[in-house]
């Protein structure tokens, strides 16, 4: 699911993919003082460098952290992955509803019944029309954006003629649209079972569920875009205060923990303090001068060191492969010419930036496609890039690059006089770690007489580089899957529909007959030879170049003396954050 | 003549009674302050050096961009210390030559803090000169003007406006990446800059309007371009360099705020700012480094500072000495 800042800091993205993972994450994850009964009471204090999340409305986050994180206090949805350690933790079980979906139809029909008792933070009740109704936002996709954009896809709504749905969301009176969308997901005459129609079979529906997309709004305290700064709470936790220097949330009086089998709220207050300087969150964890306070990103690799040799921080740190594939998205558009972005990704100095990075130890290993290791079932190693490929050498292969620029001289002279001259701009989120990584990438690049610059975005980083008027040429990206199928990857990042088709590959000459297949793998419902299916598309994307593929990622997190019950979430890729207590 | 003049010599046993021009009183009595001098000789020392960058790079054989990544440990620090081939060691997490960064780097520095001096300078001759010539209506817009600018919480403005304004100077096309944020910085300090120099300027052109030397030039017919560039310029000069010799080591230092902060140039260029920045990053694994980045700044800046008190003490008609 999501995407996360290819360089190590940067937001932490989720989630996903459990099923497959397992074994290797739960051994690296540690528990702090899990033998000790939680207590309630006191304020955990997340510190965070950028000066705000991306979103907050549950409809439009989609970034593994915060979906975590907010999914963990405020937004309840109809299923859950069950928050405790280990395998398990990747199980769904029912939150809202009073089960996790009863398929029929061959899964074309998706039945969830809701439990009695849950209310907004308004006391109001949640029925099956405020589900329904949050489900219609996400159609309104001019005001509702950078959400998944699955229920657009699979829900049974017709089509008009650009292949768009009929409906436009409810913030456009259009009757014959809202018949249609309410055909699709209906509800029962007691308001208590939504039913959804998919125009195919979805076999994992459900886990769909776990997202803030489908979940509860109350129409009339719906105020489109705004939504997103002060969204309502179904948790047991609601928002206090959403300024620029901090988010606090404080307990949701109007929830009953009878209705809520999966939250057990420890502390009074959860407070986000905003952009702190990564150096200065490392200091105060380091230091423990806040005993209360968790880092919201990672420690930056240059402090790695301190935080996993020191004996003393034992309890209070964490590290765990991480389920994102890292990438730069070429923008197609803008570089059109294939030669070059190979010649890219060769001469790319992936051993530097790895070792800068804090090496395998930290920062993960060379990827060799967008399906990433974790997500067993659909990976094997391309052989196209990175280990196990040809001309794959970790500091750069410069010869081969040469000869692809040298070949690009006579092929596409425009691209090679922009790749050479003006200079080819790079989007990546605004970090200290820009003043060695810029230097170390120039060097490298110029190795193959490109010239790059980049474009340091300090906030709302996806939203800018998802805009294709605001993209540079290439974008520091990456993606976890959603959940334990490719489905949720190679479509999604490279097919016409996909919802995080950042390479802008529409007019690429091997898109057409890529994207045919892709949607033939789609329908595949025998797994086995779906997984077929998907290794070999990893593969073909590869040799297309759409994205220059970097690490499958690990993920560090450090926190205080005083928090306790942390333990590696593995669907979500992060820590619990809903199971953290304050222990002093 | 002669010989009169040497009897009179011959007779008096005392030296020769020499008619000293202004100028050379001041430089004399600059000579005399030995912490000035030395500030000075630094000072040019210093701006040379980063002035011919590339040429003393080249002859102590350092290059500001090769990285020697195979010399850093797991946490990007180096493994060798100071020697001869990095006369002040490496950079952490590039392992790029510090001696030539810090070179290299300040004459970005320099660079900024010259150009908005220069323009701020101009700017404000002109506003001065013109307020404290013609007096009454102009004077009165033109002071209003400033006293507008002067209330203006710059910093904020420069913070604000970074990227837009450097966006549209890329969308328009004058210049790209480094080179337009170097223009924004020039252009933004120095528009803030301006009215202090103005200020200045127009007290010292309103004493000196009133004075002997200009009132016999306008008798004797001379016109209004002839005063302001004959009599009046040549007499502003003490003031502005003294404002000069301070208003460049404020720069510098400011310069370093705003690329410390991001918002000033960006890698992989350098500067002091972004050594700085850079530099509090390792500052626990790696003190020295932010000790040289910070010391030497401090150093020309004290060295700067120094120059202008000095002359100013030496251009002052009615100090001590």
């Amino acid at each position: 699911m999501s995407n996360i800042s290819a360089l190590r800091r940067a937001v932490v993205v989720t989630a996903a993919s459990a099923l497959a993972v397992s074994a290797v994450m739960v051994a690296g994850a540690t528990s702090a003082s899990a033998a000790v009964t939680p207590r309630a009471g006191g304020i955990l204090t997340f510190l965070e460098h950028t000066p705000r999340l991306d979103h907050y409305d549950p409809s439009r986050i989609y970034t593994g952290r915060d979906l975590a994180f907010m999914n963990s206090f405020m937004t309840r949805t109809l299923v859950a992955y069950n928050p405790v350690p280990g395998a398990a933790g990747a199980n769904l079980v029912p939150d809202l509803a009073t089960n996790t979906g009863v398929p029929s139809n061959s899964a074309k029909t998706w039945k969830f019944t809701l439990r009695p008792g849950s209310t907004f933070e308004d006391g109001v009740k949640v029925t099956c029309e405020s589900v329904q109704y949050g489900v219609s936002r996400v159609f309104a996709t001019d005001v509702i954006t950078d959400g998944p954009g699955y229920l657009q896809a699979w829900l049974d709504i017709p089509k008009d003629a650009d292949g768009n749905s009929v409906f436009k969301g409810p913030y456009k009176k259009d009757a014959a649209g809202l018949a249609a969308f309410k055909k699709a997901v209906s509800c029962s005459k007691d308001n208590r079972t939504i039913t959804f129609q998919l125009n195919k079979s979805v076999a994992d529906f459900n886990y769909l569920a776990t997202y803030g997309v489908i979940s509860p709004v109350q129409a009339s305290k719906d105020t489109g875009d705004k939504y997103d700064l002060r969204p309502q709470s179904t948790g047991p936790y609601k928002i206090e205060e959403n300024s620029k220097t901090q988010m606090k949330l404080v307990r949701n009086s109007k929830w009953s923990r009878a209705s809520d089998p999966v939250r057990t709220p420890y502390p009074d207050e959860v407070v986000i303090l905003f952009g702190y300087d990564e150096e200065v969150i490392d200091q105060i964890i380091l230091g423990d001068t806040i005993p209360t306070a968790v880092s919201f990103g990672e420690p930056l690799s240059t402090n790695n060191d301190k935080f996993f040799s020191e004996a003393s921080m034992k309890n209070r740190r964490m590290n765990n492969p991480d389920p994102y594939a890292r990438y730069f998205a070429f923008n197609v558009k803008a570089m059109p010419c294939l030669e070059i972005r190979q010649a890219m990704y060769y001469s790319r100095n992936a051993k530097a930036l790895l070792d800068y990075a804090g090496g395998s130890t930290y920062a993960g290993s060379y990827a060799t496609g967008v399906i990433s290791p974790l997500l067993a079932t659909d990976y094997t190693p391309t052989k196209v890039v990175g280990p196990g490929s040809a001309d794959f050498i970790p500091e750069g292969n410069i010869p081969k690059a040469k000869a692809l620029m040298e070949t690009a001289k006579t092929k596409c002279p425009a691209d090679y006089k922009k790749a050479t001259e003006t200079g080819i701009k790079i989007d990546v989120r605004q970090s200290v770690t820009l003043n060695d990584t810029i230097p170390i990438d120039t060097a490298a690049y110029a190795r193959a007489g490109i010239k790059v610059t980049f474009n340091p975005i300090s906030s709302g980083y996806y939203p800018t580089v998802m805009n294709p008027e605001k993209q540079s040429d290439l974008s520091a990206s990456g993606w976890g899957a959603d959940w334990a199928n490719a489905s949720t990857v190679i479509p999604e990042l490279f097919a016409s529909y996909g919802g995080f088709n950042i390479s802008q590959n529409l007019g690429d000459p091997a898109q057409k007959a890529f994207e045919d297949k892709v949607n033939i793998a789609m329908k595949t419902t025998d797994r086995a030879a779906q997984s077929k299916m998907w290794k070999a598309l990893d593969a073909e994307a590869m040799k297309a170049f759409w994205v220059l593929p970097t690490i499958f990622g690990k993920a560090q997190f450090v926190w205080g003396s005083q928090v306790g019950g942390v333990f590696f979430w593995v669907p979500q890729g992060n820590p619990a954050f809903g199971k953290m207590w304050i222990n002093n | 003549m002669g010989s009169k003049s040497e009897t009179i010599h011959g007779t008096r046993s005392v030296g020769v009674i020499q008619g000293r021009s202004p100028r050379q009183i001041a430089w004399m009595r600059f000579k005399r302050n030995k912490v000035g001098v030395s500030a000075g000789i630094v000072s040019l020392t210093l701006l040379l050096l980063s002035l011919c960058a590339p040429i003393v790079a080249k002859i102590i054989n350092v290059d500001p961009d090769t990285l020697n990544l195979d010399v850093l440990d797991v946490s990007g620090i180096p493994e060798v210390g100071i020697s001869w081939d990095h006369p002040l060691g490496l950079i952490p997490g590039t392992g790029r030559d510090f001696l030539a960064q810090l070179l290299f780097g300040s004459r970005i520095s320099f660079l900024i803090a010259i150009l908005t001096t220069l323009t701020a300078l101009t700017i404000g001759l002109f506003v001065g000169i013109i307020g404290g010539y013609f007096k009454g209506r102009i004077d009165n817009y033109l002071g209003r003007f400033t006293d507008f600018l002067l209330a203006f919480p710059a910093f904020f403005m420069i913070v604000a406006l970074n990227q837009p304004m450097v966006a549209r100077i890329e969308e328009s096309g004058i210049a790209q990446g480094n080179s337009a944020r170097i223009i924004f910085l020039v252009f933004f300090l120095s528009f803030f800059g301006w009215p202090g120099f103005s200020r200045l300027v127009r007290s010292q052109v309103l004493s000196l309007r009133e004075r002997e030397f200009v009132t016999a030039a306008q008798a004797m017919g001379a016109t209004r371009w002839r005063v302001i560039t004959k009599e009046l310029i040549p007499n502003l000069w003490a003031p502005v360099i003294v404002v000069v010799s301070l208003s460049l080591p404020g720069y510098l230092a400011a310069e370093a705020v705003y690329s410390f902060l991001g918002l000033g140039v960006q890698p992989p260029a350098s500067t002091w700012g972004i050594l700085l920045s850079n530099a509090t990053r390792y500052v626990t694994v790696m003190p020295s480094f932010f000790l040289i980045a910070a010391g030497s700044l401090v150093i020309v800046v004290l060295a700067f500072n120094l120059v202008g008190d000095a002359l100013r003490d030496a251009l002052d008609p009615k100090a001590e000495r």
